[in-house]
């Protein structure tokens, strides 16, 4: 303490030892070298070597800007923080494929599957990129990251369906083409009724170009949690009856859970595919060691929310057991957890009773828990019917069937389905789509008309005339039935990563709700839609 | 009496378009239950019943179970081909038990198939069948005598059920156990014959169809392409209206 011509301090060091006041001079002076060294050091270090410290900085990780990813992280979010666990210990991430740009543009694979956002990206985050960047940052690429890379790139509006709903375009070849590369002969024909992007009408770019492409627009889902999105289920797919689809290299059957039209089996395949759509790679160039290093990482990082919005860890001794990054790195795969005995997410009973919780929480909180776990129960056990789902009620289920939500989304920590996971749930086909007329000019995806041929099996709910924003599966199949049937994504980091629906047709986690609620007339009361909100924005 | 004869057939004609025969002759036995109806589902205070009607009187089906149960429930929205055997058994959920009762869901839309009848005092669902979904089940069986098998179909289907998928594994597992010289695959389509005396023919291609899928499940089970092979029946079972659905098939032979 510096003296200030106080005589009362004086008068101490007078009474005292002068020594002992010249002694504690240096040694503040000497801790104030140290501190400032250290922010030297803390400096030259994330000039040189990147992001280091908190995880503030590691909000956007640009492709490119190495550093060091540490081993354990949590974001803030809106509705508390993010975990983010890599089990095999920090990263360095200079010169880490999965981190660095590999194509010929300047993304990397980091640029859309960003740690702060459950490794995906969420729209609020893609809006603070525009704004701090001017719209320079590759996410924003014209080749899939514009409504059509023709629009000129520098305005917002080009980029609106990412920017509003964070979709990016994924453009298929039409007629569709299998697993193996070999054409398909569609039981489909399709035509664009509305674009109101211009790119499937276009001449290079459209259905009727040089390389006719039906260009439809995705969510980018979590490269995160993979060992149980990618873990297989039996021999037969129970969706088809017919074998499942198998990795190339090995013969073994594939989860094909992966993508939102499970068009690629493995986690190969969707980086040499990622490499030549997204970062515009060249056929066949990336080394086969840095997809091995790409696979590796991917495989060891986990995510889930592990701080409620009070700052509260949700991950307690006591608590439910199946929250937090750590509960899913330890959890067990292929688990059917569509039952009471040990539950899709685990089991809350600790959060039941507000009185039997910590003492040291808020009421609110108190309340808040309380909730999450009716939103668990209502998520494992409230009945109603589910209706006109194709691949979930024309597989032998019976339509309707009295089920629950964990009916479908059935794994064990992820929520996803067990089987192949592509279902019509409605998000994308006409009539329960949530998007505006097909003829308003606030319509921002585009609308095909699928035409059936008479031969083929219908849509076993919509017959053979179907509009739809997405065909999802059956642009890989090519199959009638298939038409709008997505495989549903996992629960987890959910508040990390709005919004929500392969096509980004939920905002928030209460528009997810509220899908589901008209969608199979589920008549949940307000107090069982915010309980399973809060239950969600846990996950 | 010609011109009414002939209103007559067109007229049946028009009900059964593709793949119908409606040519009127004995009926069934009487006891069977052979017919095509919208389905309906009655809920209950705990698992839903599947009823549907014929000729004014209304006949239990089965309960909604899951992809593992021996019975698939019908689909609203979509008529159900029944057929099934009366019993003197009480009413469940309101209607005649039929057993054994084997139901096909019709292809094709039909928006007016759509009745949903809430829960009722009195009209409770029995107990659930014990699920037959057992770990044995996915378990290879140990015995390697078996030379014939019979996959079954739903009519005009050639979709393989949880069940049905068993037979191929357990075919294939006998085939690669016994280091079969050659396999042979043998599709059948078949004809029901209504209890209102008509007959319903499945689709002219479905016996190719369903020998083709089960071939090359074979070949993808690992038995050897050049040991398997495929051939089908164009010509429709004759109908008993008894035995109707176990001609719905497709055989395999197993030859070391």
């Amino acid at each position: 303490m510096r003296n200030h011509g106080n005589p009362d301090i004086r008068l101490i060091y007078a009474d005292g030892d002068m020594k002992q006041a010249r002694f504690q001079r240096h040694v503040i002076r000497l801790a104030i070298l140290i501190a400032g060294l250290g922010l030297f050091v803390m400096i030259v270090r994330r000039g040189t070597a990147g992001y280091q410290g908190t995880p503030q900085a590691l909000q956007w990780i640009e492709a490119g800007a190495g550093g060091l990813l540490p081993a354990e992280l949590h974001f803030e979010n809106a509705l508390g923080k993010l975990g983010v666990l890599n089990t095999s210990g920090p990263i360095e991430m200079k010169g880490h494929p999965f981190f660095e740009p590999l194509g010929i543009n300047p993304r990397g694979c980091i640029t859309c599957h960003q740690p702060a956002h459950a490794m995906s990206v969420s729209v609020d985050a893609l809006r603070e990129r525009w704004r701090a960047t001017k719209g320079e940052d590759p996410i924003f690429a014209a080749v899939d990251g514009s409504n059509n890379p023709k629009l000129p790139q520098a305005l917002e509006s080009s980029h609106s369906l990412l920017l509003n709903r964070g979709l990016f375009r994924v453009g298929l070849q039409w007629p569709p083409r299998d697993h193996h590369g070999k054409v398909v002969q569609p039981e489909f024909s399709i035509e664009v009724v509305r674009d109101p992007t211009g790119v499937n009408l276009d001449d290079t770019y459209g259905l009727k170009g040089v390389n006719p492409t039906v260009s439809v627009f995705r969510r980018p889902r979590p490269s995160a949690n993979l060992k149980y999105v990618m873990s297989p289920d039996d021999v037969f797919n129970i969706k088809t009856g017919v074998l499942m689809a198998t990795d190339p290299e090995t013969g073994k059957p594939v989860s094909m859970n992966l993508m939102a039209d499970a068009r690629h089996l493995t986690l190969k395949q969707q980086a040499f595919g990622a490499y030549k759509d997204h970062q515009e790679g060249r056929q066949g160039a990336l080394p086969r060691e840095e997809i091995e290093k790409i696979l590796a990482f991917e495989n060891q990082v986990y995510v889930a929310q592990s701080f409620d919005r009070w700052g509260r860890s949700l991950v307690e001794a006591g608590g439910p057991i199946g929250l937090g990054p750590k509960a899913m790195a330890e959890g067990k795969v292929h688990v059917l957890a569509n039952n009471n005995r040990d539950p899709v997410f685990r089991v809350f009973d600790a959060w039941k009773k507000p009185d039997a919780m910590p003492k040291d929480l808020s009421l609110e909180q108190r309340e808040f828990r309380a909730s999450v776990a009716r939103g668990n129960d209502v998520f494992m056990f409230r009945q109603f019917w589910i209706r006109d789902a194709a691949h979930i009620n024309s597989i032998g289920l019976g339509n309707p069937i009295k089920r629950t939500c964990a009916t479908c989304h059935n794994t064990q920590m992820t929520g996803q389905d067990l089987a192949p996971g592509w279902v019509d749930v409605g998000t994308t086909n006409y009539p329960t789509w949530t998007e505006p007329p097909v003829f308003s000019d606030k319509a921002e995806l585009p609308v095909f008309k699928c035409t059936c041929d008479k031969s083929a099996p219908p849509h076993p709910y919509l017959g053979r005339v179907i509009y739809t924003n997405d065909p999802g599966r059956a642009l890989i199949t090519g199959k009638c039935a298939d038409i709008g049937s997505i495989v549903m994504g996992q629960f987890r980091g959910l508040a990390a990563r709005a919004p929500y629906f392969s096509n980004g047709s939920a905002k928030n986690l209460r528009e997810l709700v509220d899908f589901y609620d008209r969608r199979f007339d589920m008549k949940l009361s307000e107090q069982e839609k915010v309980d399973l909100v809060n239950f969600l924005s846990v996950l | 009496m010609k011109k009414a004869l002939t209103i007559l057939i067109v007229a049946i004609g028009l009900i059964f378009p593709d793949g119908t025969e409606a040519t009127r002759e004995d009926k069934p036995p009487a006891n069977r239950r052979n017919f095509v109806a919208c389905p309906i589902v009655r809920d209950t205070k705990t698992l839903p019943c599947w009823l549907a009607e014929y000729e004014g009187e209304l006949y239990f089906l089965g309960l909604q179970g899951s992809s593992a149960s021996e019975f698939y429930p019908p689909q609203l929205n979509h008529e159900v081909l029944v057929e099934g055997t009366v019993t003197n058994e009480p009413r469940i959920c309101g209607g005649i038990p039929l057993r054994p009762v084997k139901i096909s869901v019709i292809t094709e839309l039909n928006r007016a198939c759509n009745t949903l009848l809430p829960a009722e005092d009195g009209r409770e669902a029995p107990a659930a069948p014990a699920r037959r979904f057992t770990d044995d089940m996915r378990k290879a069986g140990t015995e390697t005598t078996q030379r014939d098998f019979t996959v079954p179909f739903d009519f005009d289907s050639d979709y393989l059920t949880f069940h049905t998928t068993r037979i191929l594994s357990e075919a294939a597992r006998i085939a690669k156990a016994v280091n079969a010289a050659k396999i042979e695959v043998l599709g059948y389509r078949a004809t029901t014959w209504l209890s209102n005396g008509n007959r319903l023919m499945e689709a002219q291609t479905i016996a190719e169809k369903r020998a083709k899928k089960v071939g090359e499940i074979l070949v993808g089970l690992g038995i050897s392409a050049s040991a398997v092979s495929v051939n089908w029946n164009p010509t429709p079972e004759s109908c008993d209206g008894v035995t109707d659905p176990e001609k719905r098939r497709v055989t395999i032979r197993i030859m070391p």
